[in-house]
């Protein structure tokens, strides 16, 4: 718990008559009307759920936030949170012991001071502001305290820009992953693309050493050093050389090819230069690659497409060139037709992705249409779409609710298309995902990044970061990925993992608080949407707080009255755990129009748990089907056992305990038995164990028309008429590792047989 | 998914070999030499990998075994004596796209080539040694090697080897950095084309140690393990060997041995009764020298130009005037 006081139970008053009670109650549940005093009103007044009294002052906790935008992250750690870093100094620097742990109490100090800094506002470098903390603890510690919290901060492993869980937070983040995944990219583009320019560049020197140019004196003496120059007469060098070398000019229509391939790869502006250790100098600055609208993005593609195409053909030529493989007649033809038709995934995946960031406040139906139209066009582009508000009215109004709608109708939009990567969650959550962000990131294919920022907005009291966590908690908001590279099933591609308790409609967790005698109570509560929504003080007015003199036995919990069948509800209405901003807890009911749209949630979550195989219902139907023939298949087993073993006592009751054989159980059929017998009974015709030869050539050398190589070098009988079984015998006799044997003789008037046919026997 | 459009390309032309593909000359080794049985497992190797000669080079020292690159329609280096590694080693370093293995003796690796031998195992680069020991010198008619066993009588031995025989393996698993280690047997072909194949496919240096049949000087020296399989003892794993139903009803004395446990590997190796066959050791997580030494960037001829400059003017014996000037420079 942090911050407020403890967590109390309203003290108790006299209230007015039961039935009154519940008439009232009923009436504000179905209609929304207060009728009598008992019911009051929440507008205006501070509440949230009683599951988040404990979190009132964040720069209190360890938690993810404040974040560091790790610059030159060598390790694909772009994003660290700042108690990771800490934890990181303290390793390093806290010897075991007293000296350490006053050496640590500092530095959590500054840690806690840090988060303060920020939350009130300060941005910078991760160095500066840990020299800012130090400074302003060091007002209180004195200037050996100072020292030493600037000591430590100086085995900082990492900096960066910090950055706490504000609505700039998907923006920032994503972007600066896309940054370091662009880098990544460069790095390889750039190795390619050298590689390949040095490749061009060698045949191109060697085709001039070889040339008449390459044999002028003066090319010969570029090529001694200058210490013995003198030593040598080139003129003579030149003609004895030309006399010998053969007529090998580069062909004019590689040289053009080369030098055009060159020149292609030379000037492209995909891809900024790395200073000093590349072969490509561009000419022009690089593309930009970020935009703010999908319309923006089609626009700057189309307009580079033809660069990127005859740059793609550049790296196709040349690949081939540095390969040896270039044939003329093959491959002209289909370079003269290469076009945007010929570009797969993977040659775009080349080239630097383009992101856009889009507010979904800000995207209409149309914006909509050209996101979902860009995602399915293959092309390489990350779409972050930020959500500020996920508890927007419906557009139809009229009290109509349109909770998560927008994200939700994009998210399985586009999830249709099959191969766009989809990471939905919120801000709180994406530390924790950054793994995931990555991968979308460094995905060949397009991606789409739904994000809930938990922007602190006027109709709610909660910072950001917990608006976001209750969005994701709640199910307002659920976190899921869509990976099409996991594998070729939704069981691969689709996960619901990151999200609180997914096996469950809501989470559900322990809520501790003192009742009106100060004892101690435990509940278990679900956090459901319920209890996110009250948040929100636009929808004050489908809840009502009734006083603890008029608690009673038909309020329920939002889950457990979501749980009951619409006809089983009777009187019953539900409630949620809220407290103030004394952290005294309080019950408020919850009318009928919100519990429809905390249903319809729940509905929602259902569709997604089956899609990640939670409660799947037709594996559930399969199952169920399964488990049914198999009951009825044992129990038909069982009921022909106890009628066998009953003719089986009547049998042995009459004549004794005869043996009997059931066909096809027991001992094989006549014709399975005769068939092995075939197969076991031995051969007169002599054999080799291929498998085990071991390719010494000695019974090739003895006749290489009997015996000969199979397709793995091994031996085997070519034809056994093309020798003697004197050749067949000597064979078995001197093969290194036994693997001939003789058999018996095909020619009975071969002479010497007798004889053979001993020393054959150890070989049979 | 697609490929990109050179693959595309590259594999219309894509080339399939067949055994013969990777044939060199008519091999001159004896009759029955244990050589042939490895020149066929690895010319299966090539082709069922699809490995183009000329992205192969084959680097040997000096023995009857490093004639092994004449044989092979690939590159090939055929070095001097002992110094098999630090080639295949340049070779490795300038052009780690290409497949380097090499071939060397007992004599040549053991022995000569001792000390190049161990620091390539420290160095791990990604190179796939065979070492084919006979237990003799061939090439130069019966000298004892530093494998051949105590007792063995050569023309430097006449009365006997008086030290204990060298054990590569063991050898091989004491040092630093041993990445792959693996004993195959000339005479159980399946077994060590396997061996030889997971050698390939490991990155780092891969020592196969091949223990082989000497048909001209050591004829009946490993007779009662080719008359007895259970003298071997196969060495299987589903991340080492796994022997087809065939070779097991024959190699019934068998263990379960897990690549990744090195000391069960150290004490596998020590054994004196029986010749262990599979996989010993297999880390693949220990970083090759190539990877944390080369740049990864192209080098031109202008750079490798003025790197030979600067190594070789440190060198250079200047005229007297000049020595300032150029040090300055």
């Amino acid at each position: 718990m942090t911050g407020g006081p403890p967590l109390t139970c309203e003290s108790q008053t006299i209230g007015p008559e039961p039935a009154a009670t519940l008439q009232g109650q009923a009436v504000f549940h179905l209609t929304g009307s207060r009728s009598g005093d008992e019911l009051e009103s929440i507008e205006g007044g501070t509440f949230r759920p009683a599951l988040l009294a404990g979190y009132r002052d964040l720069s209190r906790l360890r938690y993810d936030y404040p974040v560091v935008l790790v610059e030159s992250a060598a390790d694909g750690a772009f994003v660290r949170s700042l108690s990771s870093i800490v934890d990181d100094v303290l390793q390093e620097v806290a010897p075991p012991g007293m000296e350490g742990e006053r050496l640590r109490r500092q530095v959590l100090r500054l840690e806690c001071e840090l988060r303060s800094l920020v939350r009130d506002g300060a941005k910078g470098m991760l160095s500066d502001l840990w020299e800012k903390a130090a400074a302003s603890l060091a007002v209180d510690g004195g200037e050996s305290v100072e020292q030493i919290l600037s000591h430590t901060g100086a085995r900082l492993s990492v900096d960066g820009e910090v950055i706490d869980c504000d609505h700039e937070v998907p923006s920032r983040l994503v972007a600066h992953a896309w940054r370091t995944t662009q880098q990544q990219k460069a790095r390889r583009f750039h190795d390619e693309v050298n590689r390949l320019l040095q490749a061009l560049s060698d045949i191109l020197r060697a085709a001039f050493i070889h040339s008449e140019g390459g044999r002028r004196p003066e090319s010969l003496q570029a090529g001694v050093g200058d210490l013995h120059r003198d030593d040598f007469d080139f003129d003579v060098m030149s003609r004895l050389l030309g006399k010998s070398a053969p007529a090998d000019e580069l062909p004019v229509a590689r040289r053009e090819r080369i030098e055009w391939a060159i020149d292609v790869l030379k000037r492209q502006r995909f891809f900024e230069p790395p200073v000093g250790t590349s072969l490509v100098q561009a000419a022009e600055l690089p593309y930009e690659y970020r935009f703010s609208s999908c319309a923006e993005t089609m626009t700057a593609f189309g307009e580079r497409l033809s660069e990127l195409v005859e740059f793609v053909k550049a790296m196709s030529m040349a690949a081939l060139e540095a390969d040896g493989r270039y044939l003329e007649a093959k491959h002209d033809p289909f370079f003269d037709a290469f076009g945007e038709h010929a570009l797969t995934l993977e040659d775009l995946a080349l080239f630097p992705d383009y992101l856009v960031c889009i507010d979904a406040g800000d995207t209409d139906a149309a914006e909509s249409a050209v996101v979902t139209e860009v995602l399915s066009s293959d092309l390489p582009v990350k779409v972050l779409v930020q959500t500020e508000d996920v508890l927007e009215e419906s557009s139809l109004g009229a009290g109509h609710f349109g909770f998560g709608m927008r994200s939700m109708q994009l998210a399985s939009t586009v999830m249709g298309l099959h191969d766009v990567f989809i990471l939905q969650t919120t801000s709180s959550n994406l530390y924790q995902l950054r793994g995931q962000l990555l991968t979308g990131l460094e995905y060949a294919g397009p991606a789409l990044f739904s994000i809930f920022s938990g922007s602190a907005s006027p109709a709610s009291d909660l910072p950001p970061y917990l608006t976001s966590a209750a969005a994701m908690e709640s199910r307002a908001f659920v976190a899921f990925t869509y990976d099409p590279a996991a594998g070729p099933d939704l069981a691969s591609r689709f996960s619901l993992e990151d999200n609180p308790q997914p096996e469950f409609d809501w989470p559900i967790e322990d809520l501790e608080y003192a009742d009106e005698a100060l004892q101690r109570v435990k509940e278990q509560v679900a956090f459901t949407i319920v209890d996110f929504i009250v948040c929100d003080r636009r929808y004050a007015r489908h809840f009502a707080r009734i006083p603890r003199s008029q608690w009673n036995e038909n309020m329920i919990p939002v889950d457990e009255w979501l749980s009951l069948d619409p006809s089983d509800v009777g009187q019953r209405v539900p409630h949620v755990n809220v407290v103030d901003e004394h952290n005294v807890l309080y019950r408020l009911i919850v009318d009928a129009k919100l519990m429809q749209a905390a249903r319809r949630c729940r509905e929602i979550w259902h569709g997604l748990q089956e899609l990640g195989g939670i409660h799947n219902s037709h594996a559930e139907r399969l199952l169920a089907r399964e488990k049914a023939a198999w009951e009825e298949e044992k129990q038909r087993e069982l009921e022909s056992l106890r009628a066998e073993a009953a003719a089986t006592a009547v049998v042995e009751g009459a004549v004794g305990a005869p043996q009997v054989t059931v066909a096809g159980e027991g001992a094989p059929g006549p014709e399975l038995a005769v068939e092995e017998a075939a197969e076991e009974a031995p051969s007169d015709d002599p054999w080799i164990e291929t498998k085990r030869c071991s390719t010494c050539n000695e019974c090739t050398l003895i006749n290489d028309r009997m015996f000969a190589y199979d397709e793995n070098k091994q031996a085997y009988f070519k034809d056994l008429d093309a020798g003697t079984f004197r050749e067949i015998v000597e064979a078995a006799e001197v093969c290194q590792v036994a693997v001939i044997h003789p058999g018996k003789p095909r020619n009975p008037n071969e002479p010497g047989l007798e004889e053979l046919i001993e020393r054959a026997k150890p070989f049979q | 998914m697609t490929i990109p459009v050179t693959q595309c390309l590259m594999r219309f032309d894509e080339e399939h070999h067949s055994l013969e593909d990777y044939q060199g000359g008519v091999q001159r080794w004896c009759n029955g030499c244990g050589d042939n049985a490895i020149l066929t497992a690895v010319q299966r190797l090539c082709r069922d990998e699809g490995l183009s000669p000329e992205r192969m080079v084959f680097v040997s020292g000096i023995g009857c075994s490093s004639r092994f690159p004449h044989y092979m329609s690939t590159y090939g280096f055929h070095g001097i004596h002992g110094r098999a590694f630090p080639i295949a080693e340049g070779v490795k370093m300038a052009r780690p796209d290409l497949h380097v293995f090499v071939n060397t003796g007992d004599g040549d690796c053991c022995s000569i080539g001792a000390a190049h031998w161990i620091h390539a195992i420290r160095y791990n680069m990604n190179l796939t040694v065979l070492l084919h020991d006979n237990f003799v010198y061939g090439l130069t008619k019966k000298q004892a090697s530093p494998t051949s066993p105590k007792g063995l009588k050569s023309n430097t031995t006449p009365r006997g080897a008086d030290l204990e025989a060298l054990n590569p393996i063991s050898v091989t698993l004491g040092v630093q950095n041993a990445s792959f280690v693996a004993q195959a047997v000339d005479w159980i072909p399946e077994v060590l084309y396997d061996i030889v194949a997971a050698a390939y496919r490991h990155k780092g240096f891969s020592f196969v140690r091949i223990i082989q049949r000497c048909p001209e000087f050591l004829p009946k020296m490993l007779e009662p393990w080719l008359q007895d399989p259970s003298k071997t003892l196969l060495l299987t794993h589903e991340n080492g060997v796994q022997l087809s139903p065939d070779m097991a009803r024959i190699y019934k004395n068998q263990r379960e041995h897990d690549p990744l446990d090195i000391d069960r590997a150290r004490e596998i190796a020590s054994s004196d009764d029986v010749i262990p066959v599979g996989i010993l050791y297999r880390n693949p997580d220990i970083p090759c020298y190539e990877d944390l030494r080369g740049s990864g960037q192209p080098r031109p001829a202008e750079r490798i130009r003025a790197g030979l400059e600067a190594e070789l003017d440190a060198f250079t014996v200047w005229p007297d005037d000049s020595t300032a000037k150029h040090a300055a420079a």
